[in-house]
């Protein structure tokens, strides 16, 4: 059963990040650098949220022999969610990373 | 004792000169980074293979050694806690409970026998061990095919152990002098998990793992009983000629602590030795890509069946015909 528990300050960061240009697809290192989160931190964020749909992610084909290149964007759910957290508390804003054991 | 590493030296060497001649260099080169990341994946269920697949990709397009690694490492630990886990939780509950239980029947038995200083230092360097062992452990209960004929095969060679050893708590302390013993505990009983791990996932890799698996649990659990033995005993049972009873127990737990040390290292090796003499079966086993929707294919399964069974029968048997000597042998 999918437990929904409200967002960490990590994964609001990453929701809010996406939202800034929700129709843009991102790329995991560029959007992990944006919010100052390391990859373990960041894919295991996005896994979470493509399971709860407010991700949507997509494939860039490879050029030539690299692999291709995973793409992410906020889903119409995922813009809704953002909007209500926005709502609930906007003083809730982007803040400084801060390290948590479960998401290292 | 020494006389038993002289097999297995040889046998290593085969396996390195098997290895070396089987090898191809038709790969293109990987950085660390990346070949570590790749091992990361592989700790994925099969769910979450797509976000392997991603990180992957994503580190082609970072540039500088350093950010690689970084990268990488991030992703591997990640990848390590990253659920489901589904029946791998199982295992390393199971291990959980089998490394926590020695830990605090070791510092028990420290505090009780009054073993000082000393003995506080050893149980914080077994805690960092047993850590070890068991961030291992949970690495290889996730890779595909190896969790249950990694367990069962810990559990075949603790049975072994203690079917040549003896079942009771004395026999945990008493000394194994007979000569043969050894040879079968750290020669012939892991080569054969690591065959049969190679021949059960037709996959001389896996039964590299499975080896690594084997020695890792049934290392725990003789160390945890071994471990109960002390405390219970104390400076009991066989005769000892250490001096105090703090040294006799010291000494005791001493040789638990070098007993699971030499298991699991003997076991990965000489496992590794087995699952490696196993690959050329284990090749012919696999079909071709000629055939994979040919009448062999069905054939292929029917033998890879058949051999699982035969494998299981065997271990089964094996197991039996020790527990009844065992048995004899205390009567």
């Amino acid at each position: 059963m999918q437990r929904n528990r409200p967002p960490s300050m990590q994964a609001v960061n990453v929701l809010r990040a996406l939202a800034a240009e929700p129709a843009r697809w991102r790329y995991g290192y560029d959007l992990g650098t944006e919010v100052h989160l390391k990859s373990g931190s960041l894919y295991p964020i996005l896994v979470r949220l493509a399971d709860r749909g407010l991700l949507e992610t997509s494939w860039e084909p490879g050029v030539g022999s690299r692999p291709p290149r995973h793409l992410y964007r906020l889903s119409l759910a995922g813009r809704q969610y953002v909007a209500e957290l926005t709502a609930a508390s906007p003083d809730r804003t982007v803040a400084r990373p801060h390290n948590r054991w479960s998401e290292a | 004792m020494p006389i038993v590493f002289v097999p297995m030296l040889g046998l290593l060497g085969v396996v390195i000169a098997m290895m070396r001649r089987h090898t191809t260099v038709d790969r293109p080169a990987e950085d660390v980074a990346e070949r570590l990341l790749r091992w990361g994946v592989g700790l994925l269920s099969a769910r979450r293979a797509e976000w392997g697949q991603a990180m992957l990709g994503e580190l082609d397009h970072i540039e500088g050694r350093a950010r690689r690694l970084r990268f990488a490492l991030g992703c591997v630990i990640g990848a390590l806690l990253l659920p489901p886990w589904g029946a791998a939780a199982a295992g390393v509950g199971a291990m959980l409970a089998l490394a926590g239980g020695a830990v605090a029947v070791f510092a028990s038995a420290v505090g009780r026998y009054g073993l000082g200083d000393g003995g506080q230092v050893g149980v914080g360097i077994l805690l960092v061990f047993l850590i070890g062992c068991l961030v291992a452990a949970s690495a290889l209960v996730r890779r595909p095919g190896v969790a249950l004929p990694g367990l069962l095969g810990g559990a075949f060679i603790a049975l072994v152990w203690l079917s040549l050893s003896g079942f009771t708590l004395y026999d945990q302390i008493a000394p194994d002098i007979v000569p043969w013993h050894p040879l079968i505990v750290e020669v012939v009983v892991p080569f054969a998990v690591g065959a049969a791990g190679a021949l059960w996932a037709r996959d001389a890799a896996v039964g590299r793992r499975v080896a690594r698996l084997a020695g890792v649990s049934a290392g725990l659990g003789l160390f945890l009983y071994s471990t109960v033995a002390v405390a219970v005993l104390g400076a009991g049972g066989p005769p000892d000629d250490s001096g105090t009873v703090s040294a006799i127990v010291s000494d005791r737990l001493g040789n638990n602590v070098v007993m699971l040390i030499l298991l699991i290292a003997v076991t990965a090796t000489v496992g590794w030795g087995g699952a490696a003499a196993a690959g050329p079966i284990v090749a012919r086993l696999r079909p071709t890509t000629d055939d994979v929707s040919g009448p062999s294919t069905s054939r292929t399964v029917v033998v890879a069946r058949g051999l699982r069974l035969g494998v299981l029968s065997a271990i089964a048997a094996v197991a039996i015909v020790l527990a009844f000597t065992s048995w004899l042998r205390g009567h």
